[in-house]
């Protein structure tokens, strides 16, 4: 069943940030009323409005953004067309689109069904031409409403120091002296006191999340400037841009991206009229799509333009690494592509010009790799080139099932948990045949256990059809379904392969978040 | 130049002391499987992780171990690393200008205090096996 709930929420975060956009576009084109750019601006966050609307049944955002776009569509062909009675009445059609968007398509009161009405009536009529224009557009008048403030911009810098003042507080409890037997209301108030300040803690730590979408937008206009540089045409497209991550990490992605974007645009990408020849639409794509697998957080960047050149790298190959065409015809597809990231790959770009798609990338693959993470390229002449880039989970927080085994606080997460069975009611062939995940991390044996856990987990190989398996062990406690924050590991724990992150709970202690596909569970 | 200087396996030890971050006190570290002896657990300080490691371990090759007389933890934050360490001993802040023959030993107050880079200890640890399970 469609989760239709899901997709609203999406949709309600996505167009309020169009329409911010849109507000933004509005000031800019009242000012210079010619720039057809700005028009086409201003009509694909309406149609990407529309769009969603119409695949969620709003029917009365869907109509009103429709006829919105009508003029779009006429302003981009003719800016004679706009006077300032339009741009005000686009104005008004984003007001009304704000509060349809917040209130589920729904048009609550006689006042405001005349206002949607009147300005469908306002967008139905042809707009007058203002070289021989007598009358004006007459926009709605303001209502008087004010928007609600509901959020507000805090400096990156603030949370941090909110995070360790809240910290420095915290750990204050460990230095509180022994209090008497007579102290009991006093203890029991500080307890409620701290775990009301770990709780604080906790929601404090996940203001450090960021939303791809909104990390996306801060390259909206560097890829239009540079898209204008090249005198090229590119459309940005983001997918999953409601997925957080920290904005540490994602701040760490920016340089990165630019480079990615920039050797996309420069390079990929043809001119409109090689893309026209090529049978392609004028019009290049970039796109942005961001995804989970298992606790990685992947993030997809491609282009449809001309591909990376394979007769390049093969020279690059011959003539910098000595390989034979055989050797080379032997390389996969990953390793082959993967040449371009090599730190000498640069260097014979810039000088023979190698398809243009290798300056830099060393430093691209140096800077995922400080993040614990990786990136792959696939390329197909004239189809595009797409780059994986696949980071350590970065701060999020999920449900994990949290046990103790040994002295090992460990999580799986939750959606990995089939079942939680007691030990006690197990016969002991069962008991016989479960894994023994402690002798696999060193537990001594005597042991006594309250719960088995039934883990399921996917093969990594198969991420896009994944193969179920299962796996049952016994630990010795339960802690909880917790919710953690996930943190990704370092670079030394890195090297065990055998976590998925690292989970701050909500009291401030630390789990380990077992990877359920990695070598621990090979049976 | 200004040295943290501690002690570690019976000897002393001097960091430059810019790379100390701060000093914790009683802050238990949460204990890691698959980790090589001398690295204790994590602890999380101001939104990040640190890796634990006992210096007199790491230091001594694995022939040590730590004594438990001082259980204070030193954050050290250095380029893009950034580690926690527990000594036998913090001794505290020398200044020292005068860095004798191999320019990486000197003398203070009659001993000897080995001046060893954050970065030397980062190698040492990551060259270590990890992935393993100990006996604990």
């Amino acid at each position: 069943m469609v989760d239709l709930q899901k997709y609203k929420k999406i949709f309600v975060a996505e167009s309020e940030k169009y329409l911010k956009e849109l507000d933004n576009f509005l000031i800019r084109v009242e000012q210079t009323p010619d720039d057809t750019e700005l028009w086409k601006e201003i009509h694909g966050k309406i149609h990407s409005i529309k769009g969603m609307a119409k695949a969620l049944s709003m029917n009365n955002i869907a109509r009103l953004s429709h006829a919105m776009e009508n003029w779009c569509k006429l302003f981009q062909d003719d800016t004679d067309k706009v006077e300032p009675g339009a741009v005000q009445l686009f104005f008004d059609g984003g007001k009304l689109l704000k509060l349809l968007v917040g209130e589920d398509d729904e048009i609550s009161g006689l006042e405001n069904r005349k206002w949607y009405n009147s300005l469908i009536s306002g967008f139905s009529q042809e707009p007058p031409d203002r070289r021989n224009s007598r009358e004006r557009i007459q926009a709605v008048p303001d209502t008087g409403t004010v928007e609600k403030i509901d959020c507000v911009r805090v400096k990156y810098s603030l949370i941090e120091e909110l995070l360790g003042y809240a910290q420095e507080t915290l750990f204050l409890e460990k230095t509180l002296p022994p209090l008497s037997r007579e102290s009991t209301a006093l203890k029991s108030w500080i307890d409620h006191y701290t775990s009301m300040l770990k709780g604080l803690y906790f929601r404090l730590a996940q203001l450090r999340l960021m939303s791809v979408g909104d990390f996306a937008d801060l390259f909206a206009v560097t890829i239009r400037n540079l898209a204008r540089e090249h005198d090229k045409q590119v459309e940005f497209r983001v997918v999953g841009g409601d997925l957080q991550a920290d904005i540490a990490l994602l701040d760490r992605l920016r340089e990165p991206f630019i480079h990615l974007i920039r050797n996309s645009i420069a390079h990929g990408i043809e001119t409109p009229e090689e893309r026209r020849r090529a049978g392609k639409t004028p019009t290049g794509l970039i796109r942005l799509e961001a995804g989970k697998e298992r606790e990685s957080l992947c993030i997809r960047i491609s282009d449809d333009g001309r591909g990376i050149s394979r007769k390049a790298i093969a020279g690059h190959l011959k003539n910098n690494r000595s390989m034979s065409d055989e050797q080379i015809a032997a390389l996969s597809d990953t390793e082959f592509f993967g040449t371009v990231f090599d730190t000498d790959f640069s260097s014979a770009a810039e000088t023979s010009d190698i398809a243009g798609r290798g300056i830099g990338m060393n430093v691209v693959a140096q800077a995922i790799e400080y993040l614990s993470g990786s990136i792959a390229i696939a390329s197909d002449p004239g189809r595009g080139t797409e780059f994986l880039i696949r980071l350590p989970v970065s701060l999020s927080v999920v449900y994990a099932i949290t046990f103790k085994l040994g002295p090992y606080m460990l999580s799986i997460p939750t959606a990995n948990v089939e079942s939680i069975d007691q030990w006690d009611g197990m016969d002991s062939a069962e008991k016989k045949g479960l894994y023994d995940l402690g002798a696999r991390l060193g537990v001594g044996k005597s042991r006594v256990f309250s719960h088995v856990m039934n883990v399921k987990y996917s093969e990594i190989e198969n991420i896009i059809a994944p193969g179920h398996k299962r796996i049952k062990f016994a630990v010795d406690t339960i802690i909880g379904n917790k919710a953690v924050m996930v943190m990704p590991v370092g670079e030394l724990l890195a090297k065990t392969r055998a976590f998925g992150g690292v989970g701050i709970m909500e009291n401030g202690d630390i789990t380990m978040l077992l990877d359920p596909g990695s070598w621990l569970f090979d049976m | 130049m200004e040295y943290f200087t501690f002690k570690a396996n019976g000897r002393y030890w001097g960091v430059e002391a810019r790379f100390v971050h701060r000093v914790l006190e009683n802050v238990p570290p949460a204990r890691v499987p698959f980790v090589p002896a001398c690295y204790l657990g994590l602890i999380y300080y101001r939104g990040e992780l640190f890796d634990v490691v006992d210096a007199a371990n790491l230091l001594s090759g694995g022939t040590g171990s730590l004594t438990g007389k001082d259980a204070r933890i030193v954050l050290l934050k250095w380029s893009r690393h950034k580690l926690a360490l527990i000594p036998d001993e913090i001794i505290g802040l020398v200044w020292s200008g005068d860095i004798k023959g191999d320019g990486t030993v000197y003398s203070h107050k009659n001993h000897t205090v080995r001046i060893i880079t954050p970065a030397a200890m980062w190698n040492s640890l990551f060259g270590l096996s990890y992935g393993r399970s100990s006996e604990v």
